[in-house]
């Protein structure tokens, strides 16, 4: 009952405050009928209205998690958030050791089994992706290659 | 007899011992492509283009290459989707739905074979489309005006209450989520950015991408993190790999109707193979009605989304070559390509370059056949990989993830997102909220606005010019007959079924 | 047996491949997805220059797409801004956008530009079966009721397809250019089909967009917006002569970071100057409907300047900036 609740209720405010920020939207003086607020304002009120569904109506409880696994969790996510930032400055390999390492502990519990499939992972994948699909990741932090961007599918015409 | 004549030229260009070898290469590239999340078929076109020339291959080979690394990796995408719920990329989103439960049921290698069994029948019916209506439905695309785009996007939202959990609003909460993510960016219509909060990295919106590999691939991790991998497929004792001549054959008209769906969807330069096979899901799984059992793993649920991406990716090479309109991200890389040789689709491309196009055809064709004969030895590869233990194989779904989504663009920003994506799916699948809804309103939420918002443009805001033609009146029909009946259905349903996993 | 056979070829691939990443190649930065004109643009460029030998290892293509080359202006200002072996297709929407400040406050001097090798006229096509037989025809039509009329075309509002029609109207007298209907559709060819199918009136576009739906005869181009006619097709009349003064050609090119030194900017101006000398080029643009366009170096960089200042005036004119 109360996750719902409490979902719908952060759902509430999140959509209350997409609606206020919609009314933010620079418009141009070329305005089309419908505008560029209408869309996001119509999508906040269905969402607002789902959220209000949810607070009357919810759903019996999930089972959450233990707290221990909830600081695994915690633990997971910042790990993942500094992995984001050092893949360019630390290169891929030893921060992709170090993670993988982490995750691996987390699922498993045992630490040398951890240590190698991080040690096996990074270079493995390294491997892969440099060799096999051509990316140009970079090793080790200090060299001059860029990074291999490809594309996001999705269709550009604005050249 | 000309089509017939016409594909003989075709495979008199493009069979050799050479091009055959080639093709092998591009379905073997493009399955393990296909597989990776975060690299979809697009990116692995992409990322290929290069080796074209570096091997110096002639107009030929290179697009024989291509196209197999295309069909490749739209057939690699249902892997991972089927053995880790997580889609490879975004055309292998509905396989989850049926295909994971399969899974876990250890039926992981009848659900690869079967799958298998159905992007062939998929992709062969839409290139045999592709070969004798291709100039005809070329014209399709003529018909479609925003007012007719607006209509089959509504169609699209209006089924997805007829996939919704036990809960209406959960469904309809997760599709504005995915809406109001796809609101984020410069706005086509006044090139102003919108909700973007001044973050150039926001300017082009949200990739789908970033949110399919978070709410998938990065959830399934915490998930383990919390289960420590009970109650999934992995390790699962698997049977041995024998093809399931019983699903296949109960499946076969699923097949049939999902291809066509499929195809017809991939026509519409708009549409695109995400749409085709959710139509294709959808309108099976209302066929099959609440007894079919759709969301558990039945057959039928897998057929269905594989048979329509597959004909879908055919169907897109309609407009890609009479057009020069790339209906999906990946055609507009083949466009690329092709556009690198010195060839232009419009439609003088049939008529003026015939080798050109019977060539690619007759290279679909022995990409499609090398894929089938590959896949079904392949699958015993494929389901040894649930025989990796999970804190190895989880772990390394979330490196290939990072180093997918980091190519896309080289920024940290992508990856930060992707994290919280995972956040947010772990917290929607505890709260029995559906998170394929979510990629479907980022998927498709901005053409239906920009779709509508253009009609409006076009009739000086006149609401009835969207039921100004018989095409967008039978939409409108289709969209509220299937809006209305799963209300009526859910009365019938004594249960009602879980699908998020 | 086959599949140590396929190993074997796919690991010679892989090296050669891995070869072309190496740290001495050039690298082209195309600052938008596979399929649109930076792409083009890298690809035949960085395809040529290693077929006629001006580089000795193929240019590596790298798709950078966001902010309508924001992201990779950015990029390049901030990050490679003494990277020698650099070059980065750029079109008009470049310049279109850094004279519009659409790349969030970079201006036109943080880069170098090398050059441009060809160019794509801009049109105004309109359906086969169209009342509108001329440019006139179609402007008389706007001025009598501008709702009568919708343009598609490829860019967004206020981008440079946009600006095409509006710039015919602005010499023709029209003022009120917001009664001009447009929408901006994903690319030409969409917005060709769009106006075959009779959503919209007329499509505001390159040449090289409409080249194949000119000669299937499904489309008719009303004028041309160069200063002669362009060699090929010459019964399209210019804009010019029917009396409507615009020019509008999208031209193809490349810049290359600030911070390099003068030869290298020379070595790549004399690197393009060879590619738009070539046969390789001559017939991509025959292909692919350019128009020869070749200004290389200084002079390219004065044009470049003079081109920002013309689109800033105008766009503030017209009302598209403030």
């Amino acid at each position: 009952m109360a996750s719902d609740r409490i979902f719908g209720l952060v759902a509430l405010f999140a959509a209350l405050a997409y609606i206020a920020s919609a009314t933010q939207i620079q418009t141009s003086f070329l305005a089309d009928p419908v505008g560029p607020k209408a869309f996001p304002i119509l999508i906040g009120s269905v969402a607002a209205l789902c959220a209000l569904v949810m607070i009357v109506r919810p759903d019996p409880d999930p089972e959450w998690p233990a707290r221990r696994t909830f600081i695994a969790l915690f633990v997971a996510v910042v790990v993942l958030v500094a992995y984001a930032y050092s893949l360019k400055p630390f290169g891929f390999i030893i921060p992709t050791a170090i993670t993988a390492a982490v995750l691996s502990y987390q699922i498993s519990s045992r630490v040398v089994a951890a240590a190698l499939s991080g040690a096996g992972l990074s270079v493995g994948l390294f491997l892969l992706f440099k060799y096999a699909l051509g990316l140009g990741l970079v090793p080790l932090p200090h060299m001059s290659e860029p990074p291999a961007a490809v594309a996001p599918a999705e269709i550009g015409a604005e050249d | 007899m000309d089509t017939l004549a016409n594909l003989a030229l075709g495979f008199s260009i493009a069979l050799s011992p050479y091009t055959l070898m080639l093709a092998v290469i591009g379905c073997f590239l493009g399955t393990i492509i296909g597989a990776l999340p975060g690299l979809g078929p697009s990116n692995g076109v992409a990322i290929l283009i290069p080796l074209t020339f570096s091997l110096g291959l002639d107009a030929t080979s290179a697009l024989v290459l291509m196209t197999a690394v295309y069909y490749g990796a739209m057939y690699g995408g249902r892997i991972s989707s089927i053995l880790l719920n997580i889609p490879g990329d975004e055309p292998a989103l509905m396989t989850t739905l049926d295909g994971y439960p399969m899974a876990r049921q250890g039926r992981a290698g009848d659900a690869l074979v079967l799958s298998g069994v159905a992007s062939f029948v998929g992709a062969f019916l839409a290139t045999i489309g592709l070969m004798l209506l291709a100039p005809l439905l070329a014209r399709v695309a003529y018909f479609f005006g925003p007012a007719e785009y607006f209509a089959l996007y509504l169609l699209a939202f209006c089924t997805l209450g007829g996939m919704a959990s036990n809960n209406q609003a959960k469904a309809a909460m997760a599709s504005c989520l995915g809406l109001a993510i796809a609101m984020v960016g410069v706005d086509n219509n006044s090139g102003m950015p919108r909700l973007t909060g001044g973050n150039m990295h926001l300017m082009d919106g949200i990739d789908f991408l970033v949110a399919i590999v978070g709410l998938f691939a990065i959830a399934e991790v915490f998930f383990f993190i919390e289960s420590h991998g009970k109650d999934s497929s992995i390790g699962i004792k698997l049977d041995r790999v024998t093809i399931p001549w019983k699903d296949i054959g109960k499946s076969k008209w699923t097949m049939l109707r999902s291809s066509v769906v499929g195809f017809f969807a991939g026509v519409l330069p708009g549409a695109g193979a995400s749409l085709g096979s959710f139509l294709a899901y959808m309108s099976e799984k209302s066929i099959a009605g609440p007894k079919g059992g759709f969301g558990t793993g039945v057959p039928q649920g897998i057929a269905a989304p594989e048979a329509g991406n597959n004909s879908a990716a055919g169907g897109a090479l309609v407009p890609m070559l009479t057009l020069g309109v790339p209906g999906s991200g990946t055609t507009a890389v083949l466009l690329a390509l092709l556009m690198t040789l010195n060839i232009t689709p419009g439609p003088t491309l049939f008529t003026d370059r015939p080798e050109v196009v019977w060539g690619l055809i007759a290279s679909l064709l022995i990409a499609n056949f090398v894929l089938l004969l590959m896949n079904v030895p392949m699958v015993k590869i494929f389901v040894k990989v649930l025989t990796v233990p999970a804190w190895v194989l989880l772990p390394g779904v979330t490196m290939i993830s990072f180093v997918g989504i980091y190519s896309l663009s080289g920024s940290y920003f992508d990856l930060l997102l992707m994290v919280a994506f995972g956040v947010l799916g772990y917290v929607l699948r505890k709260l029995d909220i559906p998170t394929v809804p979510v990629i479907l309103g980022i998927l498709l939420g901005g053409h239906m606005e920009d779709a509508l918002r253009r009609a409006m443009v076009i009739s000086d805001g006149d609401i009835f010019y969207l039921l100004s033609s018989p095409i967008s009146i039978g939409l409108w029909i289709a969209a509220v007959a299937g809006f209305v009946a799963p209300m009526f259905l859910r009365g019938l349903l004594k249960k009602p079924q879980r699908i998020t996993d | 047996m086959t599949s140590r056979l396929f190993r074997a070829l796919i690991t010679g691939a892989v090296i050669s491949t891995g070869a072309a990443g190496a740290v001495s190649a050039a690298e082209c930065i195309a600052p938008a997805n596979p399929g649109g004109g930076w792409d083009f643009t890298c690809r035949q460029i960085g395809k040529i220059m290693f077929d006629i030998g001006a580089v000795d290892q193929p240019v590596q293509v790298t798709n950078m797409a966001g902010a309508g080359g924001g992201v990779a202006y950015n990029h390049v200002v901030a990050e490679r801004g003494s990277d020698e072996d650099l070059i980065v297709a750029a079109s008009s929407a470049t310049t279109t956008r850094l004279a519009q400040n659409a790349y969030a406050g970079m201006t036109a001097d943080q880069v170098r530009f090398v050059g441009a090798i060809g160019a794509d006229p801009g049109v105004i096509v309109v359906a086969n079966d169209s009342p509108y037989q001329s440019l006139g025809d179609l402007v008389e039509a706007i001025k009598a009721d501008p709702g009568s009329v919708a343009f598609a075309g490829g860019s967004a509002v206020g981008g440079f397809d946009h600006l095409k029609p509006l710039m015919i109207l602005q010499r023709a007298g029209f003022t009120d250019i917001t009664k001009v209907k447009y929408i901006g559709v994903d690319g030409g060819a969409d917005a060709i089909t769009q106006t075959v199918g009779g959503f919209t009136q007329a499509m505001t576009g390159d040449m090289s967009e409409v080249v194949g739906f000119l000669d299937s005869g499904e489309v008719r181009a009303i004028a041309v917006l160069t200063e002669e006619r362009v060699p090929g097709f010459e019964d399209i009349p210019t804009a010019r002569e029917q009396g409507f003064d615009v020019v509008a050609v999208n031209w193809r090119g490349l810049y290359i970071p600030k911070d390099v030194s003068d030869e290298t900017f020379d070595a790549w101006s004399d690197k393009l100057q060879q590619v738009a000398d070539s046969e390789e080029w001559h017939e991509a643009m025959a292909a692919n409907g350019l128009a020869p366009f070749t200004m290389v170096g200084a002079d390219f960089q004065s044009y470049v300047d003079t081109l920002v200042d013309e689109i800033n005036t105008l766009s503030k004119e017209i009302g598209v900036i403030q």
